[in-house]
């Protein structure tokens, strides 16, 4: 029996031990990520079995147990992956509703000043101060788009930069997964199976955790105790212990855009890159696409707007020097880009045809091999369908303002050719301006009407105003009118329409490209005469006209001012980046409830391992205790022969 | 459920994270004044913000104008009343010089003062702004509107008129042609104009007339010629409007004379009073424009050129006649200034109000409501500084405490 007692004794210190070994790595990991709380699992030796009964043989280890959830687990990565994807996108769209709603930096003070500097052309059209304000203005404003693109534009080249370094951590994780999965077969192997190698699997758990934090991952056990990572449409990132990776390459369509890739063994494959979601790569991507596209194309369709409205109407004045106006601002044009996988090298060329129907959107040509159909790129939705005869011709694209033509290369175009076109993309970085003379500010109307000082009817005439471009080339010969009674005249001078006219009070009358009113009653003999305005310094007609602008709705089918379009832009970055803050708080607090409920069963608690170690402490000195009088028991026996 | 000693920390963390950012947004609101700190605090609020701003700096702009409009239209305004004192003077300087007891002395004193105010209309006509441009050149603000040439004062401007936008829908013209306010005067009465014939040689001075009935006036020419045989005056008028076919008037051939009677038809009726000549002739035509200055150059020349009485008589009425029209006509284009000055100044008042409308909304949506933000502060404050406490007692909290 002594021996028993022993025996016992020795297999309940041993246990006591491993309890306290166990705790005390429990301990230690308190502050280890990922690290899953660690249990002993000790049972009852086999019992002796004697005649008077079966005697228990004391305790034994049968082994280290994880406190482990699969299933909260899952729910943890998906959290977080969520959670990481979402508060990425917010940090990066608070950025760009920060840089557009700024009061002072956004684009409505430059934009108020500059249409303040018109205004004071209007009011002085011979003041060269007034006229250097409104240059000087016009550059800032210049100057404030650039600014703001280009701020933008570093957005997209630093997200650039944030998906190669998320990329390089997803091979990273990915490469340590599958060693571990070597590691974790072979200790498996070693433990014949049964103990699970409890640490290596944490480690393998928290790196799946972090890869989450980067991209949607999902991941299958295989039985021998190795892990299989998917990730996207189910391309197998990590399998057994062999792992591919991941690349990034420049987009086809867009140099200046980066694409992820897959590698494997058989060579680089295309991703759809909408399939890449969840985690920081996914917010990258979501963010680039929903917000900075749209913000940049939006700033570059106002700057084109504002660009060709101002031009259209500044070509119909006259300089300071009587010389005809020109464009004031530089324009824009569509960003067109063969894609490079392009089999056959036709080029396509788009260019704006009205700055008031752009849409904003980007747009994908894509040929089947019979057809070409432009797809909007923001729905996917097909918007018209072209054959190849009618591109060969300017095709006009209604309700987009674009004008399409592809004109054929030496290699014909094969199925499947695309061209990505970006129709205001770079509208706000291409703004800038073409007139830097304060002179060459066209204020006034070239030509004037003036009623001949002898007339006597009551005819009064309006200034002529120009129609539009282009201007007609007999826009300043002078005209003269002769009225032969108050309902007819006849026309002389270049250009003039020959015979006599009708004359209907308050009617338009339209010669060499202007329009003017004479209105009341002209007596016969009265004479108007139409011809070049010279020498008007004060006549600031035209500039009135510029001035309008800044609230003339000239965007968005007629429905916006550059202002309104603006607005419009803030109430969308600023929508989307408040939906995200609504999203990502949701999120951030759901990802606390779900890692709250993983820890509860995986965390350590430090009092229940100080109550665990005064357990195993107790259970050790009672096993001493045990060992002690079985001493006392054997010394007794001995004393019995003295 | 079982707490994890890591979770007690990191959500204390996570609720402490939180409330110094709450605390930090209301902070920056306080400090600010603005409720919208960026343009997702409120999406719609700051569109609507920007949309404002754009109406309000346009409306500040529109005051501005107006300022400038009101400006210049006060100046000719004032230059217009140089005009019609000077012109009205002019008239009774005219009036004085039909005076019988003057003598040629006298009248050509009072040629030299009308020449001075000839200078003068000249300098009004040629005023400038505040810039150095001629008010009443119309688009040519650098060109003198008025020369005096050979052929009299000559207008080197044009119709233009200057505008400014005055409010989003209404531009105002701030200056006027100088055409219209000196050259477009009528001759005459306004509708027609009489003269005597250049080879006259009896006494008879013709008055201006006027028209009795408009519907019967028909704008012809007509010739008044007089005939006196055996002491008896008669006139016949004839419609010469084609000279190879004149007409006879119907009823107004050899009519009895009667010095001051009214001769009248067609409408149209003026005396002859005096004792005109056999063969004097005194012809009626339609009202030409004639400039102010011709007909100030014309009664200086009257006045100086110490012609027999009967043509002082006739120039003096001629005179008389042109200046009231050249003031009629001055006093027109005052009317209009006027009623530009007036509408300024209901624009004016209505861009006030609309100011303050934008500027109201403006704060309504951009502003912080400093009661309920500071009410905010306090709070927040209270909750932070509870959750301070509570994470120090908490995490003092450990059984390893108690076993020594």
């Amino acid at each position: 029996m002594g021996n028993g007692i022993y025996g016992i004794g020795v297999s309940a210190l041993k246990v006591a031990q491993a309890g306290i070994s166990v705790t005390s790595h429990n301990i230690a990991n308190v502050n280890t990520p990922g690290y899953t709380r660690q249990e002993l699992v000790q049972a009852a030796m086999l019992p002796q079995n004697t005649g008077s009964g079966f005697f228990g043989q004391g305790a034994d280890v049968v082994g280290v147990k994880r406190n482990y959830d699969e299933f909260l687990n899952a729910q943890l990565a998906e959290a977080q992956t969520r959670a990481s994807n979402l508060s990425t996108q917010l940090g990066l769209a608070q950025q760009v509703s920060n840089l557009l709603g700024d009061a002072n930096g956004g684009l409505t003070p430059t934009l108020q000043s500059f249409f303040g500097a018109v205004s004071g052309v209007a009011n002085a059209p011979d003041s060269v101060a007034a006229r250097q304000n409104m240059i000087g203005s016009a550059q800032s404003l210049a100057n404030r788009l650039q600014a703001l693109d280009s701020r933008l534009s570093e957005i997209r080249s630093g997200l650039n930069g944030q998906i190669g370094s998320s990329v390089t951590l997803i091979n990273s994780y990915a490469k340590q997964i599958a060693t571990l999965n070597d590691n974790i077969v072979r200790a498996q192997a070693q433990g014949m199976g049964n103990q699970p190698p409890n640490d290596l699997l944490d480690q393998r758990d928290q790196l799946l955790n972090q890869m989450s934090q980067e991209i949607r991952v999902s991941s299958i056990k295989q039985p021998d105790g190795s892990m299989d990572v998917f990730i996207g449409n189910g391309q197998s990132l990590v399998v057994g212990s062999k792992a591919s990776t991941l690349q990034t390459v420049s987009s086809p369509t867009d140099l200046n855009a980066l694409e992820v890739v897959y590698t494997n063994n058989q060579g680089v494959s295309r991703i759809q890159q909408s399939a890449l979601q969840g985690g920081n790569l996914g917010g990258y991507l979501t963010f680039r696409q929903t917000v900075l596209d749209p913000a940049q194309n939006a700033l570059g369709r106002i700057a084109m707007s504002v660009a060709e409205s101002f031009n259209r109407q500044h070509s119909l004045g006259m300089d300071l020097k009587g010389v005809l106006g020109a464009d004031f601002f530089k324009a824009g044009v569509p960003q067109v880009s063969a894609s490079s996988n392009n089999v056959g090298n036709s080029v396509l060329s788009a260019t704006v045809n009205s700055t008031n129907a752009l849409t904003g959107h980007d747009y994908m040509l894509q040929f089947d091999g019979a057809n070409y159909t432009l797809f909007d790129s923001t729905s996917n939705a097909p918007v018209q369908t072209f054959t190849p005869a009618q591109l060969a011709a300017p095709q006009v694209v209604a309700g987009t303002g674009l004008t399409l033509q592809l004109t054929a290369g030496a290699v014909a175009n094969a199925a499947g050719d695309a061209y990505a076109i970006r129709p205001s993309a770079s509208g706000a970085r291409d703004f800038g301006l073409l007139v830097t003379d304060p002179v060459k500010i066209a204020a006034a109307v070239p030509v004037r009407a003036n009623a001949a000082l002898a007339n006597l009817g009551s005819g009064t005439v309006t200034q002529p105003s120009v129609m539009g471009v282009p201007l007609n080339a007999n826009l300043q010969q002078p005209v003269t009118l002769t009225f032969t009674g108050p309902a007819t005249y006849t026309v002389s001078g270049v250009g003039a329409p020959a015979g006599p006219q009708a004359y209907t009070a308050g009617v338009a009358i339209t010669i060499n490209g202007w329009s003017m009113q004479v209105s009341g009653t002209p007596a016969a003999g009265d004479v108007f005469t139409v011809g070049p305005n010279t020498n008007a310094s004060t006549d600031g007609t035209n500039v009135l006209q510029l001035a309008q602008l800044q609230t003339a709705n000239t965007m968005v089918n007629s429905t916006a001012s550059y202002q309104g379009a603006y607005g419009q832009l803030i109430a969308q970055v600023g929508s989307q980046t408040r939906e995200l803050e609504v999203t990502s708080k949701a999120q951030t607090s759901m990802l606390g409830q779900v890692s709250k409920a993983q820890q509860s069963v995986a965390g350590v608690n430090l009092d229940e391992e100080a109550a665990n170690l005064l357990k195993y402490q107790n259970a050790y000195q009672a096993a001493a205790k045990a060992m002690s009088i079985s001493q006392t028991m054997f010394d007794s026996l001995l004393a019995l022969g003295k | 459920m079982r707490i994890s000693t890591s979770t007690l920390y990191s959500e204390s963390v996570t609720t402490l994270n939180q409330l110094q950012s709450n605390l930090a947004q209301t902070n920056q609101q306080i400090g600010t004044g603005m409720r919208m700190l960026s343009p997702a605090d409120d999406p719609a609020a700051a569109a609507r913000a920007v949309d404002l701003m754009q109406s309000d700096t346009a409306n500040t702009q529109y005051a501005f104008n107006r300022t400038a409009a009101v400006n210049t239209l006060s100046l000719s305004e004032s230059i217009l009343q140089g005009v019609t004192s000077l012109l009205q003077d002019a008239k009774t300087i005219a009036v004085n010089a039909g005076n019988g007891v003057l003598n040629q002395t006298d009248r050509q004193t009072l040629a030299t003062d009308l020449q001075g105010r000839f200078q003068e209309l000249m300098g009004l006509a040629n005023s400038t702004d505040g810039a150095g441009n001629y008010l009443f050149s119309g688009g040519q603000g650098s060109a003198q509107p008025f020369i005096n040439a050979a052929g009299g004062v000559q207008y080197q401007g044009d119709d233009v008129q200057r505008k400014v936008q005055a409010a989003a829908t209404r531009q105002i013209a701030t200056t006027d042609s100088g055409a219209d306010i000196f050259m477009r005067a009528r001759s005459g009465n306004g509708t027609f104009q009489t003269a005597p014939a250049a080879a006259n040689t009896g006494s008879g001075v013709v008055s201006r007339g006027s028209v009795s009935n408009p519907a019967l006036y028909n704008g012809n020419r007509y010739q008044v010629s007089f005939s006196v045989a055996a002491g008896v005056t008669t006139y016949s008028v004839t419609d010469v409007t084609n000279p190879a076919t004149p007409l006879a008037v119907a009823g107004q051939t050899a009519v009895p004379y009667v010095s001051g009677q009214a001769v009248s038809f067609n409408g149209i009726s003026f005396d002859v009073q005096g004792a005109p000549a056999n063969g004097d002739i005194f012809n009626v035509s339609p009202s030409v424009n004639q400039s102010v200055f011709t007909t100030l150059d014309n009664l200086i020349k009257t006045l100086s050129a110490g012609g027999s009485p009967t043509a002082l008589r006739q120039g003096l009425n001629d005179a008389l006649g042109n200046l009231d029209q050249g003031l009629s006509n001055v006093l027109g284009v005052r009317a209009t200034v006027g009623a530009r000055l007036r509408e300024l100044d209901a624009l004016q008042a209505t861009g006030d109000a609309m100011g303050g409308q934008y500027k109201q909304t403006l704060a309504q949506l951009q502003n912080v409501d400093y009661n309920k933000a500071i009410s905010d502060l306090a709070q927040q404050q209270m909750t932070l500084q509870a959750a301070q406490k509570s994470f120090a007692q908490i995490s003092g909290l450990s059984l390893f405490n108690y076993l020594r």
